[in-house]
């Protein structure tokens, strides 16, 4: 093999390894970081949140609204709209949960009612515990 | 596949004609050896700076509560973000070494002499936005070596006398190095220095492409383009074609840059990171040891023999500007350092003067 020729193929064979090491690491490097956030529970008491009125909460840095339904007890659903991801908000006044987006309509148990929304919103868990309510 | 798209390219833009004409057809001395590459592995070290530093940004928060945590999440819980940031710290030095030897294989074989002289200023300024980018990166990271370091070196314009302090607190953005300072140098460090950068290595490979390359001074001794003649492109006696000869050899040293800095983040992976580097700034403690990184031990070194700030300075000032430009001060045609036994002894006494200056600050 001239040297030349050699020189080349080693060149190739270094250059192709090189960037094979790089791109795996970097793959991975530029994956999000979900799944490693430990999944944490969230305490509230229930007086926080009274019959008819929702609290917002932030639970492993994903909106959370926690409604207290006249009757049906407390219920944990995700802000996050279903439809593009911006995030809903609860309408006392007609019972309906609402994307100021594009108008998408949920009802207190995070199904459609109306609009462009694909699927009902994510539904958290919740255990209510004497005067507390664990959410996560 | 390959040869459908060339012939595409081909096609659209003459491929073959720009490879004939620019690649091929660049002539360069047929004596070029793995010495005559060293600024093209620096300018790839640059690139590789450029990809980590961009990678790195996509964690790193510029203020002094993130700073220091941001990087531990680097380190320690982002996916081989110790990889990337290491190949960045320990690039960021290699680099400086690249640089030096680039700088003293130009000189000792005399490359700087007409029709060269603005290769070697906008080289030389070039090596200044190299240490520049360092100071700003190094206070980036929010340790106690970084953060003292920097205040060292932010203290040091205060012994200019009238807009000494002005500049320092301009550097600082305040009376001590703060949130403030850390703004700025981040500023500087990922946006106006690459800016500023990109500018002059492209004039400087401009320069390059446009003189040729030097031959070696045993080779052709004078110096080309003599008064009066205009310009023309130096011709060598034997020569090579740029593509692919001398692209091969240069690839290959850039491969040996990429081996030299993983040896060292495999084997001595806290080479260019003292202890105290791992301990977050603390302005209200100043840490009983704290010395500058190695490329700044000489003039460190200069400062601390010489008892008068003001002269140490102004020294060091006036050493720069012959430095920078020092093809306007040596006008003798004689390229050759060998039959030059002034020059030559000045080049060894400088270098072992660096080395010694260096020893003193690290030892002293």
């Amino acid at each position: 093999m001239k040297r030349r020729s050699f020189l080349k193929s080693g060149l190739a064979i270094l250059g192709s390894a090189t960037f094979l090491s790089f791109a795996y690491p970097l793959l991975r490097f530029l994956s999000p970081l979900k799944g490693r956030v430990n999944a944490e529970k969230l305490v509230i008491r229930k007086s926080e949140v009274v019959s008819g009125s929702a609290r917002n909460i932030v639970l492993n840095n994903k909106p959370v609204m926690v409604i207290h339904r006249p009757g049906k007890g407390f219920i944990a659903l995700s802000r996050v709209c279903t439809h593009l991801g911006c995030l809903v908000s609860y309408h006392r006044a007609e019972q309906k949960i609402i994307c100021p987006c594009h108008a998408a309509a949920f009802s207190l148990e995070g199904k459609v009612l109306s609009g462009p929304a694909p699927k009902p919103l994510e539904r958290i868990p919740l255990k209510v515990e004497a005067e507390r309510i664990v959410i996560g | 596949m390959f040869e459908r798209t060339r012939q595409w390219l081909e096609s659209r833009i003459g491929l073959k004609d720009i490879v004939d004409t620019h690649l091929r057809g660049f002539r360069i001395p047929g004596e070029s050896n793995y010495l005559s590459t060293l600024g093209a592995v620096a300018f790839a070290g640059f690139l590789v700076q450029v990809l980590t530093g961009i990678f790195l940004l996509m964690y790193y928060v510029p203020h002094p509560d993130h700073a220091f945590s941001s990087l531990q999440v680097i380190d320690n819980r982002v996916p081989y973000g110790w990889l990337f940031r290491s190949i960045h710290v320990v690039g960021s030095n290699v680099i400086l070494v690249v640089l030096f030897l680039h700088l003293l294989v130009v000189f000792y074989r005399g490359s700087y002499k007409r029709p060269r002289e603005m290769t070697w200023l906008s080289g030389g300024l070039m090596f200044f936005f190299i240490f520049l980018f360092s100071v700003t990166g190094y206070l980036l990271s929010w340790n106690q070596v970084s953060y003292w370091s920097t205040t060292i070196i932010t203290t040091i314009p205060t012994f200019l006398p009238v807009l000494g302090e002005y500049v320092s607190d301009f550097l600082r953005g305040g009376e001590f190095v703060s949130g403030a300072t850390l703004g700025r140098f981040f500023a500087f460090h990922v946006a106006i220095l690459p800016f500023i950068f990109i500018i002059f290595s492209v004039i400087h490979i401009f320069l390059v492409w446009r003189t040729g390359f030097a031959p070696d001074p045993r080779v052709a001794t004078g110096m080309s383009g003599g008064a009066g003649e205009g310009f023309r492109r130096e011709s060598y006696e034997s020569s090579i074609p740029y593509y692919p000869d001398f692209l091969v050899k240069e690839l290959f040293m850039a491969m040996v840059y990429l081996a030299v800095v993983f040896f060292i983040i495999t084997f001595f992976p806290k080479l260019f990171q003292p202890a105290l580097a791992s301990v977050q700034a603390d302005p209200q403690l100043t840490p009983e040891v704290i010395r500058p990184p190695w490329y700044f031990l000489a003039p460190y070194g200069m400062l601390k023999l010489i008892p008068n700030k003001f002269l140490g300075i102004s020294l060091q000032l006036i050493l720069f500007v012959v430095f920078l430009f020092w093809p306007f001060f040596d006008g003798r045609e004689e390229r050759n350092i060998l039959k030059r036994p002034i020059l030559r002894g000045t080049f060894v006494l400088a270098v072992i003067l660096w080395i010694v200056l260096t020893l003193w600050g690290r030892y002293s």
